[in-house]
């Protein structure tokens, strides 16, 4: 047996497993997808005519505006968390001293490891209808039973999922940056935010990208954080998906929104990805 | 008027002292070198100088203005870092104009002056490239370019040749000097390579432990180092613990070494106890064959008699190890040249050497 043979006969019980519990799970989504649903039944009727239905539903535009909380609320939180994420990763990076940045990275692995429903019900008790914060609140006139408001607390939620986990990324793509580039920037007269916008941005935006995307992907199929913050009046599209496969049982139409959600991840990656790619070059 | 101007400057990093009292002035046009071992305060200065570290105290004047409270792109420097820091997403062209935006060359001039300044680094066509499509000695060109590409007051290499092969490293050290020359910069070159540093300088400042122990012209550090350190640092040396011997002949000094061999040295100015290290440079030693017959000695003159131990060809040298009587070993470097004949180990012979040669601390 050749070596490149014996190679690929070694990522063969990996490449198993990852078939039979990913690939194959998502087909049967994908092929649960075309099958026509009757009310009343659990799942798509048996051995019934295959069907586009289900996707042809989701052009209404009441789906379209679950799509558009979902997005809109994602990519705000991605984009402020690079926003808040990129000075204190930058920071951590480029500390002299060993302990603060091993100190900070614990903090913020810790706070990962805290359970979404805990974050979301401190949040709730912070900033809900009944709130520690709810009089201040209602002295400074902001209606917190409005749909805006809800939306700001949700947009709270996510970002408390994605500005640490886009510190840690952070951390990473800058340290693979040599300082003496900063330096040597600083030295030919920039200051230091021109240095950051033309040395530091740029050469840290596939980490920027790969944040983002991480970012999304936490905000698109968030559950916990809408369901309770958007106390039913924000749902996201998880929250749908969940309700079709375990409220009505249409399987069908709740597999055709994973699956719509999956192309329009891999679309995002996509883009991103050339985004960043055209941005390095600049 | 000095183009730099550091007076008593001092940098602490907690209880270590990194740089203590150090006073430097620069003329425009002049190139200094800093050199000492790692960690002898070189890059600190270096840095201070740049606006990158702030001193603890003293001064630093840049063009007759204190600097102190500017930040490095408030200050007109230009450096060229150890390993280049050329941006890796521009360009040539684009590195080397980059410091032109921030320091007001008008935006019509930049590409000729990007064009003059690549044909000065013997770069030109080359705009166009990445530095990753660029050999080693090609990107240093490029920083060099950079930094000089804005005029600055004064240019600070930072171990400007250590990231390049030998031989590759000798010729750009003859182009870097000329190019420093043909544009007149005020240069400041910090590095732990001697060479560079002897051959770079119009005048070598040495370093150790945070201070200047020395500063004067490469062929001065050279020939009367003011230290042991110095002597030490710069150039090999064949060293003895010597005391003073009885005799003194026409302003030399006997010395008896540790191991009991006689050496004929200048008397040192002010006598000491009589303990002094001896210092002769492997380049001031003849060896002769003892079968030869010894032409009459003159006071000025040390022989002593040894056994060749090793003989290693370096190319252009021969290094001799010699031992003495005491088993005390000695280098001798001759020239590899027919008209010297060659030695093998195990031959008796005589070590010689002037003892105006011999340094004395």
């Amino acid at each position: 047996m050749t070596a490149a043979r014996s190679k690929l006969m070694l990522l063969l019980p990996a490449v198993a497993v990852f078939v039979l519990f990913l690939v194959f799970p998502i087909l049967m989504v994908l092929n649960e997808s075309f099958h026509t649903f009757e009310p009343g039944r659990i799942g798509s009727v048996e051995g019934g005519p295959l069907t586009l239905a289900n996707y042809e539903e989701l052009f209404q535009p009441v789906y379209a505006q679950y799509f558009a909380q979902t997005y809109v609320l994602a990519i705000c939180s991605s984009a402020i968390s690079i926003i808040f994420a990129f000075p204190i990763a930058y920071c951590i990076a480029r500390t002299e001293f060993a302990w603060i940045q091993k100190a900070s990275i614990s903090a913020i692995v810790g706070l990962m490891f805290l359970s979404s429903l805990v974050r979301v019900y401190a949040l709730e008790l912070t900033f809900g209808s009944v709130g520690v914060l709810a009089p201040l609140m209602s002295i400074m006139d902001i209606n917190t039973n409005s749909r805006l408001y809800i939306n700001f607390v949700i947009l709270a939620g996510l970002l408390q999922y994605s500005i640490p986990m886009s510190i840690l990324i952070l951390i990473g793509a800058i340290k693979n940056l040599n300082p003496r580039l900063t330096e040597a920037a600083l030295s030919l007269g920039a200051s230091a935010l021109a240095a950051h916008i033309t040395v530091t941005i740029p050469l840290s935006i596939r980490g920027i990208v790969s944040a983002f995307l991480v970012s999304m992907t936490l905000g698109v199929s968030a559950f916990v954080i809408p369901l309770i913050l958007g106390r039913g009046r924000i749902l996201f599209i998880s929250n749908l998906i969940y309700s079709r496969f375990s409220e009505i049982a249409n399987y069908p139409s709740g597999a055709a929104i994973s699956i719509v959600m999956m192309v329009l991840a891999l679309l995002l990656i996509l883009v991103m990805s050339r985004l960043a790619t055209s941005l390095e070059r600049a | 008027m000095n183009v730099l101007e550091l007076k008593d400057v001092t940098k602490k990093y907690g209880g270590f002292t990194a740089v203590e009292n150090v006073s430097l002035e620069l003329e425009p046009g002049k190139v200094l070198s800093l050199l000492g071992p790692s960690g002898c305060g070189k890059t600190t200065t270096l840095r201070i100088i740049a606006g990158f570290a702030a001193p603890d105290g003293g001064t630093v004047q840049i063009a007759g203005e204190d600097v102190g409270q500017l930040k490095p792109y408030e200050r007109n420097v230009g450096l060229l870092f150890q390993d280049y820091a050329l941006f890796p997403h521009m360009t040539v062209a684009q590195n080397v104009a980059y410091g032109m935006r921030y320091r007001g060359t008008p935006a019509a001039a930049i590409p000729s002056r990007v064009k003059q300044m690549l044909s000065l680094v013997q770069l030109a066509g080359m705009e166009a490239r990445y530095p990753s499509q660029l050999s080693g000695g090609q990107q240093q060109r490029v920083a060099l370019a950079r930094a000089l590409a804005t005029d600055p007051k004064i240019v600070l290499l930072d171990e400007p040749l250590s990231a390049l092969d030998a031989k590759l490293r000798l010729e750009l050290r003859i182009e870097l000097k000329e190019i420093l020359r043909s544009v007149g910069a005020t240069t400041i070159v910090v590095t732990h390579d001697q060479e560079e540093a002897l051959s770079l300088g119009d005048e070598v400042v040495i370093m150790h432990a945070g201070k200047i122990v020395q500063r004067g012209a490469p062929t001065q550090i050279y020939q009367s180092p003011a230290s042991k350190l110095v002597a030490e640092f710069v150039g090999r040396s064949n060293w003895f613990q010597a005391t003073r011997g009885s005799s003194s002949i026409a302003g030399f000094t006997s010395y008896v070494t540790s191991d009991g061999v006689e050496i004929r040295a200048k008397s040192p100015p002010s006598d000491r106890d009589g303990r002094v290290n001896l210092c002769v440079r492997p380049e001031h030693i003849e060896l002769m064959d003892s079968a030869v017959t010894e032409a009459p000695r003159d006071a000025d003159h040390n022989s002593i008699a040894g056994v060749v131990l090793d003989v290693a060809s370096l190319g252009p040298d021969v290094h001799v190890v010699v031992e003495l009587p005491g088993k005390a070993r000695f280098l001798a470097i001759r020239k590899n040249v027919r008209k010297i004949p060659g030695l093998a180990p195990g031959q008796c012979v005589r070590v010689l050497f002037s003892a105006s040669d011999v340094l004395v601390f």
